[in-house]
């Protein structure tokens, strides 16, 4: 299954085969740090809004598909929020990978990333930070980068192919 | 002059805190030190009041996901579009892994956000091995495995009295990486046993 996250309500474009779409329907609160994610409902977030399987849904997908607003070459606000809540979906013990720590993995799907950023004025530098982003989220997740572009806006967004 | 002290951690007792309390032993007295917590969404009008009134900001703020908390993006947000002062910026994020320099992106997203809004991005701090931070007992500081956080808080302090910027300095405990990967899998299982489950637990698959 593929799995998006978008933060607006209607996305421009059709998405082909089986897929599950996270998007702002309800008000989302932000995560709090408190792991019960990992030590109280292991896979699943404390809080009950509607968002709380994020882990999980991340545990059955082999795409994960974001689609964000480009806020200073981070994703905005409520996408962050999603994938804040959706740790879950790793381990919450540390593994040595290339040299530096990660957390183990849950699930056993490997998943493939990909970001379609919008937004008036993105700078080069932002998206650079982007792309960065992008790298070590999928680092973190023990996946792979698939895709990262970039529009001017979410019309432009039509174009997309997933 | 003024410094305001921004916790941008949702936690309310935090590393963030700590951090920012430890780098309050290097400026007090010298200059004036308001107190910030940003642990929602929304920044009160107070708030965005004191951040008028200051020339010098530090964000003290932890990683998740390799960036910055969602909440704190929505505040991030708010104060570029409601504060069109031109304060000097400075950054503190700490982390769960052992590795400093991972906090790199989150430095980077503060850097991108002050050039958006005008704000003059000063630097700061990278702090690995964050987690352990508000558990390690309050010794003297630059003392125990705190010392290389306490030498970095140091140098950001004269930089913030100065208020002038400087290169982004990353660190980690002075603690071995293997002990801190222990130290923190065994703080996980006594975690999960005091919510009255077992260590096994924490390997659950939901289908
Ligand atoms: C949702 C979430 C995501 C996190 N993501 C990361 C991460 O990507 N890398 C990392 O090193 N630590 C990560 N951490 C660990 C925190 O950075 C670490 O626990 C930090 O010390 C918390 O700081 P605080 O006490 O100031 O809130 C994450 C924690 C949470 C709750």
């Amino acid at each position: 299954m593929k799995l998006i996250i978008a933060d607006i309500e209607n996305i421009p474009f059709e998405v082909h085969g089986e897929y599950k779409m996270i998007r702002p329907q309800e008000k989302i609160h932000n995560c709090i740090g408190c792991f019960g994610c990992w030590v109280k409902t292991p896979g699943i977030c404390v809080i009950h809004d509607g968002y709380e399987t994020t882990g999980s849904d991340m545990g059955k997908c082999s795409e994960l598909i974001v689609v964000s607003r480009c806020d200073y070459g981070s994703y905005s606000p409520f996408v962050k929020t999603v994938m804040d809540r959706g740790i879950s979906y790793i381990h919450p013990d540390f593994v040595i990978r290339k040299g530096e720590m990660h957390h183990k993995r849950r699930y056993k799907n490997v998943i493939a990333l990909s970001a379609y950023f919008y937004g008036e004025n993105i700078t080069e530098r932002e998206k650079w930070t982007a792309g960065k982003l992008l790298k070590a989220n999928a680092d973190n997740y023990d996946g792979k980068v698939k895709e990262i572009k970039f529009f001017e806006s979410i019309e432009e967004l039509e174009g997309i192919r997933v | 002059m003024k410094v305001v002290l921004i916790n941008a951690s949702p936690r309310n007792s935090s590393s963030s805190a700590s951090l920012l309390e430890s780098l309050k032993r290097y400026l007090d007295g010298q200059i004036e030190t308001v107190e910030l917590h940003c642990s929602k969404k929304v920044v009160s009008e107070d708030d965005l009041k004191q951040l008028r009134d200051a020339d010098r900001w530090v964000i003290a703020c932890p990683l998740y996901v390799d960036g910055i908390p969602g909440h704190f993006l929505s505040c991030m947000k708010q104060i570029a579009d409601e504060v069109k002062s031109t304060p000097h910026v400075y950054g503190i994020i700490n982390c769960g892994f052992y590795e400093g320099i991972q906090t790199d992106l989150a430095l980077e997203i503060l850097e991108n956000w002050c050039c958006k809004s005008d704000y003059s991005w000063g630097g700061g701090v990278g702090v690995g091995g964050g987690g352990a931070l508000a558990s390690l007992p309050k010794l003297e500081p630059g003392v125990g495995p705190k010392a290389p956080v306490d030498k970095a808080l140091k140098n950001l302090a004269e930089t913030v009295l100065k208020n002038i910027p400087q290169k982004n300095e990353f660190v980690s405990l002075a603690f071995p990486r293997f002990l801190y990967k222990l130290a923190a899998q065994w703080g996980w299982r006594g975690a999960i046993k005091t919510n009255g489950g077992c260590a096994k637990d924490l390997n659950k698959r939901l289908s």
